[in-house]
């Protein structure tokens, strides 16, 4: 039975705000009970989750659940229309629980210049705006939480980023929204051209083929409208050759800022792809597909060399991201049930698996205060938990069988294998089998770059003897009084950035808030890698609704 | 002889036409605000003269009333030109547009 | 040869058209308050207790904004109207603007009077200037015949050319008057000689309603054999209207005089001038004359895509704030383009080009009129330092100043929640109802290009290390009670926007 509980989705997405208004009323000074407000917030916000999940009807995951459909803006005939389908609910989940996560993590690892207070506070309104974008089924709707994701992560680049965050900080910006700006006017083209009368995704996507039939719509003027959504979402995603913003967002953002990046914000743009491009325009959907596709490629081949060219741990990290989105967009591609699956599959086990080792490239960089690939070195000697745990981030990564990477990967080549192949009644021809078979190939011998960077990479940091430099600080066995360490780095952060005086302290390994704030997602990782059928089930239903259309 | 000896209103229209351009060319060449004040009247007057003479065309009174008004107006203009001139000369005593480069552009 | 005499002939009494006085009260009030203020402070021998004079102001500007609610209800019952023998109307759009010149002198009224006491400038003509300018605004937005209209827009100028020159310590103001002076008088002449044209060809100022330009333009046959005329007219018409709403190419004098003028009175001409210049545009161009809109809407079209690209690339390479703004002006100015192209196109996509014409109007007074009430405190004593190395640090110094004009500067770019957000949203909606794609694009990124500019001045206030040169920044009441009355409008209206696009919707379709 569908559940008619209209209020889960609203207070889900809108309770971090009420964190918000009462750490308004804090003083700064008390950072304790900021961080702690804040943490209650993110909390409360993830048990709403947690009974979203536990209330979901499975049965029914390709339907819209906890739906909510009342009036907005009458004037501009937008609507407040919520609800939560099979798609959007694992990504739903996710923002919710990275959220908690960071915020644990942040719990000590405030970065400089300080100031828990406005750095909770962003990452409140950072989550209403993500986890609004996921449940958002109305296009201007969805437009405003796509948009408003935009600003706390500009400040958080900008206020508590590295040396460069101006730079990084502007080119996020300026990217994404100039992505928004075509999306924008292709939804308005799509509500005027199809003479909607609402913005509502379904609603619209129904004008569009009863338009379609009547004539009153071209093709040409679907293309057009499909290519300004697909400038908006291929911006953020980010498809070669939009891509040039994130490895400076991300290599500048805090850890924090880096770990929400990699894990919820990129999969806006592929979320778009899958609930908005491709339902509401199959005909276009089928004629950009290949040229998707091509992209894909290329940016899994370009972000994999650009990962052996880097010499800094979270740029490599940054392209790798490259290189996986890229796995994402392929499977999108090829229009298939099977391709989609993996796709959405794809997308929440890049988010837990990047998302880690950008926990880890931050934890290390709190460490060595740097993350200069040559200048690390026997991090298994000196750190050992945070090198194993890097490790298994990184064969995670790699896509080994049995950890969650691998799941999103794999299948995601292998549809290539046998794309779309049309669908007479809406007049969708089917896509070319030798196309997709040589993006097929080409992505595979991605992969084996994937091995070959994250290997290196870690052949070169974990292995080995520490460096001359870091010699001698490693972590004693003994040496885990986190409290101490905790006081230490925040004391620390704040003066200083670098390494000129040549004084380091000694290195501790995994301090107690990492683990908990790790321990979740390195379990998910495990868990969807043996038990994938626990996510696919909850996608399958939905996604096969849009495959259809294109005789997947 | 000259056959159009008679003077149709097109001539007055004309007339305006040439003072108006006149006006206007002195405004974007000269760079005497006074002689720019005066440029800027004579193109309101050549206004006035083709009111006049569409108002005679159509044998309507409209047109020659306004121009009473854009008389008033012209000399609330320069009123209020010549005492912005007047607070700049007294700072400074040579008042000439490419002087004022106070601010740029 | 019975020209003059025709009209006596026809009537043995003088007829005298009727006034509705009524009607005409907002009108009144402010220009009662200006001849009060004037008069009043040239009586006086010691002036009057400080604040007096813009509190009159204040309290002028709230009462006719007021009265122009009262007037909205009555056209909402009983329709449009027009007074004194159909030389001004009331009617949605009118009202429309004149609410927003009235909440731009009142915000303008704040904040000049922590101004002037900062310069130690004793000054009662400012506020008399004030009002006659809002006034003259007020006359422009309501003018049902170009000459009215004209004589409007000489009293909005004539007015604006002495308050920009009014800082009498600052020679760059008495400059920036000249400019303002000579440039306005340029293009009033401009304007003047298009009426001429168009009376040439059409044989009547009168804009809407029996014998008006719109009639006269729907028998084609009659107007055909002046059609050049008519063109040539238009276009003058709209060269004047361009300058006064610093349209590119007609920009230049726009940073200039910003620049020098004090810095309140900028605010109030970006708010209140543009506002009424644009209200002019949409009396006599566009709802007047839209038999003939294949002429003039292309010109329109490049008129605001030059605006748009040129306004917002050349904002971006100032370095003071004042500058940075007038040209961010000029950029806004071409989204209301935007939306006066998509007006032209008539019909239902046409009323949404005016509503989104009328929205944009009113948020940007507000925003503009509170950017640049920020920008006058932090430009300090002596109304000088407007460079961004003065903005630098300002958030660490004053923080819920920077914040203030982060809100204003996000709204400007178009953030989500702000009211910018729903202005430029509503003006590309109707640019896309008209399928005018190009231009709805090309406002989009030109949106982004200007969302650099407002981001750079949010990073010298939030990320620059460093403080802010020169003294501290001080807060008096009546500017804090501008700024704060700004961000509030500017978020009620970005969380609930839908009163007031409905308004403005009303106000598009009730026309006279």
């Amino acid at each position: 039975m569908l559940t008619d509980q209209n209020w889960v989705l609203s207070v889900g997405v809108f309770l971090p705000l009420a964190g918000v208004l009462v750490m308004m009323f804090i003083p700064k000074s008390d950072e304790l009970l900021v961080k702690f407000v804040g943490l209650l917030a993110a909390l409360a916000t993830l048990g709403i989750g947690i009974y979203t999940l536990a209330e979901f009807d499975y049965g029914q995951a390709e339907k819209l659940q906890f739906a909510v459909n009342t009036s907005w803006i009458d004037v501009i005939h937008s609507r407040y229309i919520v609800g939560l389908d099979g798609l959007s609910l694992p990504l739903y989940i996710l923002s919710m629980v990275i959220t908690v996560l960071v915020m644990i993590y942040s719990w000590n690892h405030v970065p400089s210049p300080g100031n828990p207070k406005a750095f909770y506070m962003l990452m409140l309104v950072l989550q209403v705006g993500m986890a609004g974008t996921f449940v958002a089924q109305d296009l201007v709707l969805f437009f405003v939480f796509f948009e408003i994701v935009l600003l706390p992560m500009y400040f958080m680049i900008g206020v508590w980023g590295g040396e460069n965050r101006q730079y990084a900080s502007l080119k996020f910006f300026l990217y994404t929204m100039f992505g928004s700006a075509f999306m924008l006017v292709a939804f308005l083209a799509l509500f005027f051209k199809t003479g909607g009368t609402t913005f509502s995704m379904t609603q619209l996507a129904d004008l569009v083929q009863q338009k379609y039939a009547e004539g009153g719509l071209t093709s040409t003027t679907m293309n057009l409208i499909f290519a300004g959504m697909a400038l908006g979402f291929a911006v953020k995603v980010p498809m070669f050759p939009f891509h040039t913003w994130l490895p400076d967002a991300h290599t500048q953002a805090p850890t924090q800022g880096s770990v929400i990046l990699a894990a919820i914000l990129l999969k806006l743009g592929t979320y778009g792809f899958v609930r908005i491009a491709l339902p509401i325009l199959p005909q276009a959907a089928k004629v950009f597909a290949p040229w998707i596709g091509l992209l894909s490629v290329i940016g899994i081949i370009y972000g994999a060399w650009c990962c052996l060219a880097q010499t800094d741990m979270k740029r490599l990290i940054a392209f790798s991201s490259v290189a996986h989105m890229g796995f994402v967009m392929l499977g999108i591609s090829t229009l298939t049930s099977y391709g989609i699956n993996a796709a959405m599959f794809g997308m929440v086990a890049h988010g837990l698996i990047t998302g880690m080792l950008f926990f880890v490239a931050g934890s290390v960089k709190d460490r060595y205060h740097t993350l200069e690939i040559k200048r690390l070195s026997g991090m298994l000697k000196q750190v050992p938990k945070l090198g194993w745990i890097m490790g298994f981030a990184a064969m995670a990564s790699l896509g080994l069988p049995g950890l969650a990477g691998f799941w999103g990967e794999f299948p995601a080549i292998l549809s290539a294998f046998e794309p779309a192949k049309g669908n007479v009644d809406l007049a969708i021809g089917p896509l070319s089998v030798n196309l997709y078979r040589t993006f097929m190939i080409i992505a595979s011998i991605g992969t084996v770059f994937a091995a070959g960077y994250l290997l290196w990479l870690y052949q070169r940091t974990a292995f080995g003897t520490p460096t001359a430099e870091f010699a001698g600080l490693g972590a004693d066995a003994d040496d885990q009084d986190d409290h101490a360490h905790g006081a230490h780095d925040a004391h620390e952060g704040a003066e200083d950035t670098g390494h000129a005086d040549g004084h380091h302290e000694k290195l501790h390994d995994v301090g107690i808030f990492e683990w908990i704030a790790w321990a979740p997602m390195l379990a998910a990782i495990v868990f969807f890698g043996v038990y994938p059928q626990a996510m696919f089930k909850v996608f399958d239903p939905a996604v096969s609704l849009i495959s259809k259309k294109f005789g997947g | 002889m000259i056959a159009a000896a008679d003077v149709t209103p097109t001539w007055y229209l004309l007339l305006a036409a040439a003072l108006f351009a006149i006006g206007c060319t002195g405004v974007l060449v000269r760079r005497n605000p006074l002689v720019m004040f005066m440029c800027i009247e004579l193109m309101l007057n050549a206004v006035n003269l083709s009111f006049v003479a569409f108002s005679r065309t159509y044998l309507d009174i409209k047109g020659q009333t306004t121009v009473f008004f854009v008389l008033v107006v012209a000399a609330a203009e320069v009123v209020v030109g010549l005492g912005i001139v007047v607070a700049i000369l007294r700072r400074r005593p040579s008042a000439n547009a490419d002087d004022i480069a106070e601010l740029k552009g | 040869m019975h020209l003059l005499l025709s009209p006596m002939q026809q009537t043995d009494k003088l007829i005298s058209p009727s006034v509705n006085w009524g009607s005409l009260t907002p009108l009144l009030v402010l220009l009662g308050a200006g001849l009060v203020l004037l008069v009043g402070a040239a009586l006086s021998a010691r002036g009057w207790a400080k604040g007096l004079y813009a509190t009159l102001t204040a309290a002028a500007a709230v009462a006719a904004g007021v009265l122009q609610f009262v007037l909205w209800n009555s056209t909402v019952h009983h329709g449009p109207k027009s007074l004194v023998g159909e030389a001004l109307v009331v009617d949605g759009p009118s009202l429309f603007i004149g609410i927003s010149i009235c909440a731009a002198l009142l915000l303008a009224a704040l904040v000049t009077d922590d101004y002037l006491r900062r310069e130690d400038i004793d000054s009662p003509e400012v506020y008399g200037l004030y009002l006659m300018a809002a006034l003259g605004g007020l006359v422009m937005a309501a003018s049902n015949d170009l000459i009215v209209l004209f004589l409007g827009l000489e009293v909005l100028s004539i007015a604006l050319y002495v308050l920009a020159a009014s800082h009498r310590k600052r020679i760059e103001s008495q400059e920036a008057g000249l400019k303002y002076f000579i440039l306005g008088g340029f293009s009033s002449a401009f304007f003047l000689y298009g009426v001429a044209l168009v009376y040439g060809a059409t044989g009547t100022t009168r804009l809407r309603g029996p014998e008006s330009i719109k009639t006269a333009l729907a028998l084609t046959v009659e107007t055909d054999k002046h059609r050049a005329l008519l063109v040539v007219g238009v276009a003058l018409l709209l060269v004047g209207l361009a300058f006064k709403v610093a349209a590119v190419p007609f920009h230049s004098w726009t940073p200039d005089v910003y620049q020098g003028a004090p810095t309140p009175v900028t605010g109030f001409m970006a708010s209140a001038a543009k506002a009424a210049a644009f209200g002019a545009l949409l009396r006599s161009v566009v709802l007047s004359m839209p038999e003939l809109r294949d002429d003039w809407r292309p010109a329109i079209w490049v008129l605001a895509i030059l605006t748009l690209v040129i306004g917002s690339t050349l904002a971006v390479v100032q370095t003071n704030v004042k500058r940075m703004l007038a040209y961010s002006s000029i950029s806004h100015a071409g989204f209301i383009l935007v939306g006066i192209e998509a007006a032209a196109h008539g019909g239902e996509s046409g009323d949404r080009g005016i509503a989104s014409v009328l929205f944009y109007v009113l948020t940007y007074a507000v925003l503009v009129s509170g950017t640049f009430a920020v920008s006058t405190l932090v430009g300090r004593s002596g109304d000088g330092a407007h460079g961004l190395d003065s903005y630098r640090g300002l958030g660490r110094q004053r923080p819920v100043l920077a914040l203030a004009l982060a809100v204003f500067l996000l709204a400007q770019a178009g953030v989500p929640l702000t009211s910018g957000f729903v202005a430029k949203f509503s003006v590309i909606t109707a640019a896309a109802d008209a399928s005018s794609y190009a231009i709805a694009i090309i406002a989009m990124l030109a949106a982004v290009i200007g969302a650099f500019l407002y981001l750079r001045i949010i990073v010298s206030m939030f990320l620059e290390d460093g403080d802010a040169e020169g003294e501290r920044v001080s807060i008096p009441f009546g500017t804090g009670a501008a700024i704060g009355i700004s961000v509030a409008f500017t978020l009620v209206v970005g969380f609930f926007p839908g009163w007031l696009l409905e308004l403005a919707r009303d106000a598009a379709t009730r026309l006279y």
